[in-house]
């Protein structure tokens, strides 16, 4: 709501807050409420992210003076022979993240979005898992997944199938690992899907019924084109941040069996703190994140084509 | 309630109601699913050491111990490691608000020269992904720049970072951008400077958001791992979500899921109490790259 003044009072108004003074109290006071952000984000983003990138052209000494080393760090990469199977995990882990939790959410939404009763239950207890720390819930699946007396291999064994190694399984330890993240993140994208769902317009459904459109036609032509723009953005950010994935690999299996589970980040977090190879690891931080940039603006250059042509 | 894909009339016929039977069915069963490692840590914490590693399916224990529960309570001095967590995730929230609404409130209401310029700076880091100056960071903490002490160890070096959130001012904007200047200006004229402005005006005004944003950054701080990880070293001021990770290891089964369950219920809990203010944040919240 707008507020009008009469004339005399906004002309008042104008006057006493226009004078060059004033305005320099105000951008001053202004910068004194920036201050504080400011200093935090200099100190703990501005800053780093120059360092990484003057840290990936140094060896890193952080006792003493660090030594300019151009491009030896990128060369270095270059020669890694984790890059390989680093590239290969990845793919697999987005793939595997892909195919075991990118349509459930979708599903789950659409199905609780019909429900005459309960939304709210449900749609609490599909959140519950995202509010566990990850290092917690590590504690319980470890077990879980236990080959000996875990409750999933007793589970298989009532139905007769041979009891698995799972997290020790080159085979099973990255979809095993995908589970588990896929059950903590599921519910938060389900809402957001909700939330979408809940935007349509009841008069779209009924048009479409008149029209003699089965349930599936409704689907089909009207929820999920509606969905499409969110769907799209998820499917990217699911994919960078499972590219980026730490904690879960490192805690379940750091990085085993062999390096079936050795993610970019598990490589830079080794290098940097278990070798104390700093400038190493920065060159790989940057590496990393420019891949993931050239990654999504590819993705996005792609889409706004397939929207044009849509459109057309 | 209204419609959705399908109406009303429809649920009714004979085929609606076994669609509907099936839908509630299935989502049942993922509900069974998704709440089973809570359960079954609760039940495994109640085993005795033999039985836990009995085979067969045996969720419910034959005689409830609840000794492992304060045993776990005890030898894992769980009130030390829930006391940190509070520490740090409580500083760090009161900072990132305090910070971030200051911030806010200058871009939106006193439209400094160079705003735009700051507000780029700010969401820039929203761009770049975190490990891309993780390494950097951490030096960064063990030798400040200028002053040169490291605050590794120390909880001003998890404030700090967590203090440091481009959504929320991002967010806060965006919130104080729609109370309109006139307000502001009236107070102005009463005579009211800008903190007064800030503290008896758009506070009051912005409460809900700042509620829901607090909420959600006490989830993702108290889940975070790495971050506390590095910097706190020091096995006494850990919190939670480290510490017990490493010293779990140590015991038999039944203590750890008995200690994990009970490690589970404080962010369980303000989920479930806050789930009214949760569910507006959420969708706003977990758009975040």
């Amino acid at each position: 709501m707008k507020i009008t003044y009469p004339l005399h009072a906004t002309h008042f108004v104008d006057r006493s807050f226009s004078g060059l003074a004033y305005r320099l109290s105000r951008h001053i006071t202004g910068y004194l409420f920036l201050i504080p952000a400011i200093i935090v984000f200099g100190l703990v983003a501005w800053y780093p992210i120059v360092r990484a990138f003057q840290m990936s052209f140094q060896e890193v000494s952080l006792l003493g003076e660090s030594k300019n080393v151009g491009f030896e760090n990128y060369e270095l990469i270059e020669k890694d022979p984790a890059r390989k199977v680093l590239f290969e995990n990845s793919l697999e882990f987005a793939s595997w993240s892909i195919l075991l939790g990118y349509a459930v959410p979708v599903v789950v939404a659409i199905l609780v979005r019909e429900m005459r009763f309960g939304k709210g239950f449900f749609r609490i207890v599909y959140f519950l898992p995202s509010v566990v720390p990850v290092s917690i819930a590590v504690i319980v699946w470890r077990f879980i997944y236990d080959p000996d007396a875990g409750v999933l291999n007793e589970l298989l064994k009532l139905f007769g199938i041979k009891g698995q190694l799972w997290l020790y399984d080159v085979k099973l330890a990255k979809p095993s690992i995908v589970a588990v993240m896929t059950w903590g993140t599921f519910g938060t994208t389900t809402l957001i899907y909700l939330s979408s769902l809940l935007d349509i317009p009841t008069e779209l459904y009924e048009a479409a019924e008149l029209d003699g459109a089965s349930p599936l036609m409704r689907i089909r032509h009207i929820t999920l084109p509606h969905l499409a723009p969110v769907m799209s953005l998820l499917f990217v950010i699911q994919i960078l941040a499972v590219v980026q994935v730490f904690t879960e690999p490192y805690l379940f299996t750091k990085g085993g069996p062999g390096r079936e589970t050795l993610t970019p980040v598990m490589h830079i977090y080794n290098r940097a703190f278990g070798r104390a190879d700093m400038g190493y690891a920065a060159a790989w931080s940057v590496v990393l994140v420019i891949i993931l940039m050239v990654f999504s603006s590819f993705y996005q250059l792609f889409n706004h084509r397939v929207a044009a042509r849509q459109q057309n | 309630m209204d419609r959705g894909f399908l109406s009303n009339i429809e649920l009714k016929t004979f085929k609606g109601r076994i669609y509907y039977a099936l839908a509630v069915g299935f989502l049942l069963i993922l509900a069974l699913i998704v709440i089973f490692p809570f359960v079954y840590a609760f039940t495994s914490g109640l085993k005795g050491s033999i039985e836990i590693f009995k085979s067969g399916l045996n969720i419910i224990p034959r005689k409830a111990q609840w000794h492992n529960y304060s045993q776990a309570w005890e030898s894992f001095k769980m009130l030390k490691l829930f006391r940190n967590s509070f520490i740090i995730v409580i500083g760090s929230v009161l900072l990132r608000m305090t910070v971030s609404v200051m911030a806010a409130f200058s871009l939106s209401h006193l439209r400094p020269f160079g705003r735009q310029l700051v507000m780029m700076a700010f969401l820039l880091t929203l761009m770049i992904p975190s490990i891309a100056y993780l390494v950097p960071l951490f030096v960064t903490l063990g030798n400040l720049p200028i002053i040169h002490k490291s605050i590794l160890d120390s909880y001003w070096g998890l404030w700090l970072p967590y203090a440091a959130d481009a959504f929320a001012i991002f967010v806060l904007k965006s919130f104080f951008d729609r109370i309109p200047s006139d307000i502001t200006d009236s107070a102005k004229i009463d005579g009211a400077s800008s903190f007064q402005t800030l503290v008896y005006i758009i506070l009051p005004l912005s409460r809900s958001i700042i509620i829901i944003l607090s909420i959600l950054s006490f989830m993702n701080i108290w889940k975070d791992f790495l971050l506390p990880y590095l910097v706190i070293s020091d096995p006494e001021r850990q919190p939670i979500t480290v510490r017990l990770f490493y010293v779990a290891k140590d015991y038999g089964v039944n203590v750890q899921m008995a200690a994990a369950f009970m490690a589970l219920l404080p962010p369980l809990l303000i989920a479930i109490l806050m789930q009214r203010y949760l569910k507006a944040g959420l969708t706003m919240g977990s758009i975040k790259g």
